[in-house]
């Protein structure tokens, strides 16, 4: 009895501690996750808590599981619409990209260790996938936002890599322990198999999981754990036939996150609650697994493969990769630098720990000190170099209340509330005339916690709260009005998209006229959607920029693969 | 040079309101053309019109700056128009327009034409600038505000 209550105090005091550290790293721009591997080391054998764990067969059960929800989630999180400029490369990037990384990186280790190429490529292997959630939670926690291309590519590879490191990392082991007879042919039918399953079980159950959630009719709070339970069957069905069951819970998540779904506003809070906790929880476990003594020994082989993985391995992978795309440099080095390692590969190494094989022990702990210095080095300067490399872009998605409104049959609305403060737009300049879409209703007008009588909208105060009733295409100018900007002030809308606002379909003769641009005659007729696109040749996203006479073309707003607006900005020598 | 050189206290004024967004400029046009007889009739609105089309000159926080490119004209010039009550203006943050400060640049300019602009764009974007602005009224005064405009050169 005494025990038990024990047990859950300090579970809930650890608990506790990790979600209040939230609040300091926002602060500090630490990444969270290292901060969870330290209170999981701190807690452990060798810290204050003194907690001996070392069953690696527990620690890889509760890994994986946490794994899978948090994959899940991520794909819930993605949406489809980033698949646009995203998918393609980050496709390259999860398979052959990893395959690259985990080649070099390994030839690297089979080198400087003297070890079997193949338990060189392992390690290689296990090293192998990013972690994206660390650099979104980093950029978000502050108010920024990347370039969509840019995003949406590290976004989709880091969801859709782990399965991949995992492949390889099973394949090698396997070949590891029959003797590397079957190479070759076995081993395409290995992949083709492992994702093949993944994918096709993966969009049927998605498919499914989503009917079955679209026709029962529960209580609203048994939606989200049947999601939850339908996609770990899913996964567990995948990896019992021996597909990739990470695969296939990432794409159910992608199918239900974008596809119109009972109570998905419940369902994602859950998820997002459990994801968190999957994620505290996973890495405060693989912080008490690791003995911070046994990480001395081996510091100076895994500062040197990290470096190697860091500094050579990834960036050259990335560029391989993204040749075929024509993303601008600065995206490129982004990418390269942002290969942040995270949980994956140290579940992935206690693989070898499972598999009995001699060097399992000593890889466990060069990838744990591997991941430490990546959490350290690159989460550190994620914001940092975004900012260098001006990839950031003014963000457009704020914290605001909505609740979307479930009605069936009827297209989605939301109640959006908002409270508003000195800083809100229409509180500061005191606006008497100000337009609202024509698709948003005033609900609600509250003052000193009372619902005012009439709906005085010309008479808005801080410490208002109001509410409205709107669909999401009107979102944007509803935060314009109603929110003040966090971002820093060279990404105010006028100093990034700079001072005017063009359509896209204006021509760039039409601009000559009044700006005397230099240009070639034959592209008079072209509209700055198509100059733009024959810029890049790539897709453009918003931020994308073109320099043009004395002026400066930037992408502003996009509607499919069309730029509608473009900002014109004026080059200032004081800029 | 500073931007009170651009305008004569013939071409500022300040009217409780206008009807529309095409009132606005037909005004400013009027202002712009007194002056400038040489001009046909219609050209500077056609001009400023034309510009508007490729994209609102709202540059936000309620100030306009429509502006254009003419043939027949020698030197800068420009107008002021001080409103009471915003005019709906189209401008990317949807703010009502109640300041319009209207450019028209030779046809030869362009780059006098680029700083002048940016000039006005980075002085209107100075909340306490337009606070200033906003409180000042008469000709006079307004005139004597913007001798502290200058324009930045290379």
């Amino acid at each position: 009895m005494d025990l038990t209550n024990h047990i859950i105090l300090l579970g809930g005091l650890i608990l506790l501690v990790s979600v209040l550290a939230n609040v300091i790293t926002a602060r500090v721009g630490a990444p969270l996750l290292l901060v969870f591997l330290i209170i999981g080391m701190l807690l452990g054998e060798e810290g204050l808590g003194g907690i001996d764990f070392d069953n690696v067969q527990i620690a890889h059960l509760f890994a994986s599981l946490a794994l899978a929800i948090i994959l899940f989630d991520g794909g819930m999180r993605t949406p489809v619409k980033n698949f646009r400029v995203g998918l393609k490369p980050a496709l390259v990037l999860a398979t052959v990209g990893v395959v690259i990384t985990s080649a070099i990186t390994g030839a690297f280790v089979a080198w400087w260790l003297q070890l079997g190429i193949l338990e060189g490529l392992l390690l290689g292997a296990i090293v192998g996938s990013t972690d994206a959630a660390a650099v979104f939670s980093l950029l978000h926690s502050r108010g920024l936002e990347l370039k969509q291309r840019v995003g949406a590519t590290l976004e989709i590879e880091s969801g859709s890599n782990d399965p991949m490191a995992i492949f390889l990392t099973i394949l090698l082991i396997e070949l590891l322990l029959s003797g590397a007879e079957h190479m070759g042919l076995m081993v395409l039918w290995q992949f083709v198999q492992q994702m093949g399953l993944g994918a096709l079980l993966g969009i049927a159950g998605g498919f499914a999981l989503l009917w079955l959630i679209n026709r029962l009719e529960l209580s609203a709070g048994l939606y989200p754990l049947l999601a939850l339970a339908g996609a770990l069957s899913i996964f567990g069905l995948v990896s019992v036939v021996n597909g990739s069951g990470f695969l296939a819970i990432y794409l159910v998540g992608l199918i239900l996150g974008n596809r119109p779904l009972q109570f998905s506003h419940h369902i994602s809070r859950f998820h997002d609650g459990i994801a968190n906790l999957s994620q505290i929880g996973m890495f405060l476990m693989l912080g008490l697994l690791v003995t911070p003594s046994a990480l001395l020994p081996v510091a100076l082989d895994a500062l040197l493969i990290g470096l190697v993985l860091i500094l050579l391995a990834r960036p050259l992978a990335v560029w391989l990769c993204l040749l075929p795309f024509h993303f601008p440099w600065r995206e490129q080095v982004f990418i390269g630098w942002v290969g942040l390692r995270g949980a994956v590969p140290i579940i992935l190494a206690l693989f070898p720990l499972l598999a009995g094989l001699d060097v399992a022990a000593s890889f466990f702990n060069i990838v744990f000190f591997v991941v430490l210095l990546s959490l350290l080095i690159q989460g550190w300067t994620v914001s940092l170099s975004a900012r260098l490399l001006k990839l950031e872009v003014p963000p457009t998605s704020k914290e605001v209340q909505r609740v979307a409104l479930d009605i069936p049959g009827q297209q989605e609305l939301v109640l959006v509330g908002y409270r508003l403060t000195e800083n809100t737009p229409v509180v500061r300049k005191k606006w008497s005339n100000f337009t609202l879409p024509k698709t948003v209703r005033v609900v609600a007008h509250l003052r000193d916690k009372r619902l005012l009588d009439t709906l005085d909208f010309f008479d808005l105060r801080p410490n208002d709260y109001l509410y409205l009733m709107a669909v999401p295409q009107d979102f944007a100018v509803l935060d314009s009005l109603f929110t003040q900007s966090l971002a820093p002030k060279r990404l105010s809308e006028q100093r990034f998209f700079g001072e005017f606002a063009l359509n896209g379909k204006a021509t760039l003769g039409e601009l000559s006229l009044v700006y005397g641009l230099n240009m070639p005659p034959e592209q008079a007729d072209q509209t700055l959607n198509e100059v733009i696109h024959a810029h890049l040749q790539t897709q453009p996203v918003v931020g994308d920029r073109l320099q043009i006479g004395g002026v400066e073309l930037v992408v502003r707003e996009m509607e499919g693969d069309q730029v509608t607006r473009v900002g014109l900005k004026l080059i200032r020598d004081d800029a | 040079m500073n931007i009170a050189d651009l305008l004569t206290p013939e071409r500022v004024r300040c009217i409780p309101e206008v009807s529309s967004k095409k009132r606005a400029i037909e005004l400013l046009s009027d202002m712009l053309s007194a002056d400038l007889p040489l001009l046909a009739e219609g050209e500077i609105f056609d001009a400023l019109i034309a510009r508007e089309r490729l994209g609102s000159t709202g540059l936000g926080h309620g100030v306009a700056i429509p502006h254009g490119r003419l043939a027949g004209i020698n030197e800068a010039c420009a107008a002021l128009l001080k409103l009471d009550q915003g005019v709906d203006y189209d401008a990317p943050d949807r703010e009502p327009v109640d300041i319009l400060f209207a450019l028209i640049v030779p046809a030869q300019s362009t780059d006098e034409h680029l700083r002048i602009l940016a000039t006005l764009a980075r002085m209107f974007s100075e909340t306490d600038a337009l606070a200033q602005l906003r409180s000042t009224t008469g000709t006079s005064a307004l005139l004597k505000l913007f001798q502290g405009w200058e324009i930045a050169h290379d």
